[in-house]
């Protein structure tokens, strides 16, 4: 086939007027992209305004989606436990017995906390959520990991608040519209977790790796100091994310670190918490709030 | 036999185009953008830039149906509705456009092989432009981390070509 008729004007002058000057605005179109571009790399907070409007008008679309599919999911599982109740009831049972002699034993060791914790005079910092909110998107066409939750500004939430499941950390929030969150996960290359071994409390820091993986490496070089199966948890380090949360379990070892997976699965998470950060001044200065040009 | 031609369905006579044919091309890569938006959390960005394939589908299947500079708005509109950073698809779908615009002068010929080889070397390029950018905020991606997200945008050329083809043909009543 021969080329089309796009950039050939013919011998009309006002065709090829028409043509040149569209060609000079599709680079002006450039021009002003690598513009916003290089402000978006140099200055990212002066489009906070921005893009948290966007949020709010993007996260609806998510939010009633995602109610959709989960009716969806529900009508299938639910069809599916009908099906499979006398079996699936049996199981639960003896579930239910086994969890009733752990929280006997679980409170007698809290009593015991408890006390001990009075003799050694520690005082607990507790953590106050700000929100919880669903988890209704994701990144899905970057290799970036974020991914958006269903509370903003509205309620109390600010950028560079720590985001938990009850499994585990989940990230931060870094855009805030009304009424919707982006939050940078755990997962993301550039989310980096001062963390420490559950096991020996031995620090460790915890890189995303963009593919729903976790980097471990050991602050001390030495010996691999990882065992698969191994659980990090927050380490309090910097004052963002409260310590004691878990974040990953190790999954294998490599040269002189771990690669390990979440603990909290955004996909499965139905509640992300949204905390304050564990010192004030670990959050970042607020935004200015001149709009972006 | 004219007038009985005219009131059947699906007869060729009385056809013409819809109403709003000229923004039809622009508010299909528009809502192509938005299918990021499908509550589904991935471990994975595996999708590619819907968006960002339909513009390219529609320049290649026609010259003259989106000017050069339309790439611009709808690439902020892109940028806003996915959370990347902004301004990026904005320069990097005028520089396909603008790339694009230059090669027709220089292309005696277009076949399917020869659309979707360019398709493939633009979309090779905008990842590769926003890896760069990625590395600049502080996420630096292997070179292999981004072959698997490239070679599923490269294989779905095909259906976007197929889908700017099929909304051409009904946008114009054919």
């Amino acid at each position: 086939m021969a080329a089309g008729p796009g950039a050939r004007a013919g011998w009309s002058r006002r065709a090829q007027y028409g043509l040149f000057f569209s060609f000079l605005a599709a680079i002006a179109g450039l021009l002003i992209g690598l513009a916003l571009l290089a402000l978006s790399l140099v200055a990212p907070s002066s489009y906070a305004n921005v893009r948290g409007v966007a949020l709010d008008v993007t996260a609806p679309v998510s939010r009633s989606l995602r109610a959709v599919s989960d009716t969806v999911d529900g009508l299938f599982s639910g069809a599916g436990n009908y099906w499979d109740a006398a079996r699936q009831n049996a199981s639960l049972r003896a579930q239910n017995q086994a969890l009733r002699r752990q929280s006997i034993q679980a409170r007698a060791i809290f009593g015991e906390n408890r006390q001990l914790k009075a003799a050694l005079a520690l005082r607990e910092k507790s953590v106050v959520a700000v929100a919880s909110g669903r988890i209704v998107g994701s990144s899905l066409e970057s290799e970036r990991r974020y991914a958006v939750i269903s509370v903003g500004s509205g309620d109390g939430v600010a950028s560079g608040m720590p985001v938990r499941s009850a499994d585990g950390l989940i990230g931060r929030v870094i855009d805030v519209g009304r009424t919707a969150a982006r939050i940078l996960l755990v997962s993301d290359r550039a989310n980096i977790v001062p963390a420490r071994m559950l096991r020996g409390g031995q620090p460790v820091i915890a890189t995303g790796r963009g593919d729903g993986t976790i980097d471990l490496r050991p602050l001390e070089v030495g010996r691999n100091p990882f065992r698969r199966g191994d659980i990090v948890v927050t380490s309090g380090t910097g004052g963002l994310y409260p310590p004691g949360v878990p974040v990953a379990r190790v999954l294998r070892l490599d040269d002189d670190g771990a690669i390990a997976a979440p603990m909290a699965d955004p996909s499965d998470a139905s509640f992300a918490l949204v905390e304050r950060p564990y010192e004030q001044s670990a959050l970042p200065e607020p935004a200015p709030t001149e709009p972006a040009g | 036999m004219v007038r009985s031609a005219l009131g059947r369905p699906g007869s060729t006579l009385d056809r013409a185009p819809k109403k709003l044919a000229r923004a039809i091309p622009a508010c299909s890569i528009a809502f192509a953008s938005c299918l990021g938006l499908l509550p589904v959390v991935a471990e994975v960005g595996w999708m590619p830039d819907t968006g960002f394939l339909l513009l390219l589908a529609w320049r290649l299947l026609r010259g003259d149906v989106i000017p050069a500079w339309w790439a611009a708005p709808l690439g902020l509109w892109n940028d806003l509705v996915l959370g990347l950073p902004i301004g990026m698809s904005v320069a990097s779908w005028s520089a396909a456009m603008i790339l694009l615009d230059l090669l027709d002068r220089r292309t005696m010929w277009r076949d399917y092989w020869l659309e979707w080889l360019l398709a493939a070397a633009l979309l090779s390029l905008a990842e590769l432009a926003r890896r760069q950018v990625d590395a600049a905020m502080g996420a630096s991606t292997p070179l292999v981390a981004i072959l698997p997200p490239l070679a599923i945008a490269i294989l779905s050329f095909p259906l976007a070509a197929w889908t700017a083809s099929a909304l051409d043909r009904w946008r114009l009543g054919r």
